[in-house]
């Protein structure tokens, strides 16, 4: 009874750790600078563009870059530069690589 | 007293709260504008067609990408009334030149910040006001509409 217990006790954990590390692999952060972002009163729909991807974690915006934390399976960021584009704004280059 | 006076306020500004976020649904401000040609426009005038009031501006490059898709919707659904009204700082000459070029069909007029406060005390652009056949606020739309908005949100109305 005891064996079984530690056997399942073990399992769970691998499992855990798997998934965990499955999970962190596929997350991916991309720095990317945008043009056109002076006003404040309308960046907020580029966060709101890129929030509402599918794989996107994460979104900061300031006037002129956005950081995203996204799920490199089920997005890019070739993706997100599109969905940036079309809100009018424009992504121009890839100012840091993924982490 | 000072103290007392605080308090009334504390008060008043929680009470506030819940009715701020009950702005929703609750019967939409009588907005009265005139357009860029000099015709009155009354939102009153709509009442049993579902209003999307956009408001907007020519320096707002999400604002102008979403033009085209207003245009169309409002093309596309008879029982649907798009007006845009803009956000200042806003020259008339600006407006008329934008609307005439992107082909804008739809009622246009200069709008102020008070405008936009009738319905919400939010300033982002572009922000899209919809209200229903019965002249409820049914949404406030911050930012460019995306398309699963209007699948959610405005589509049912339309039905």
């Amino acid at each position: 009874m005891k064996s079984k217990s530690l056997v399942f006790a073990i399992a769970a954990v691998l499992v855990i750790a798997l998934t965990s590390i499955g999970a962190l692999a596929a997350t991916k952060k991309s720095t990317i600078r945008v043009e056109g972002m002076k006003c404040a009163k309308c960046s907020g729909s580029v966060e709101k563009a890129l929030k509402a991807t599918e794989g996107v974690e994460k979104v900061e915006v300031s006037l002129k870059e956005v950081v995203v934390e996204y799920d490199d399976q089920k997005t890019s960021e070739t993706k997100l530069r599109e969905v940036i584009n079309a809100t009018g704004f424009k992504a121009v280059e890839e100012k840091t690589g993924s982490q | 007293m000072i103290r007392t006076q605080k308090i009334i306020l504390l008060a008043a500004l929680l009470l506030c709260a819940p009715l701020v976020a009950l702005g929703q649904e609750s019967p939409a401000a009588e907005l009265s504008l005139k357009d860029i040609e000099g015709r009155q426009i009354r939102l009153s005038d709509y009442r049993g067609k579902v209003v999307l009031i956009n408001f907007w501006a020519t320096w707002c490059p999400p604002c102008r990408t979403e033009i085209p898709d207003l245009i169309r919707l409002q093309r596309e659904h008879g029982d649907l009334q798009v007006i845009g009204v803009t956000y200042p700082p806003q020259t008339l000459a600006e407006v008329r030149r934008f609307v005439r070029k992107a082909k804008v069909k739809y009622p246009v007029g200069l709008g102020s910040k008070k405008m936009m406060a009738l319905f919400s005390q939010s300033e982002s652009l572009p922000m899209t006001i919809l209200i229903g056949k019965d002249g409820r606020i049914k949404d406030i739309i911050e930012g460019i509409l995306l398309p699963e908005e209007f699948e959610q949100k405005i589509k049912p109305l339309l039905k």
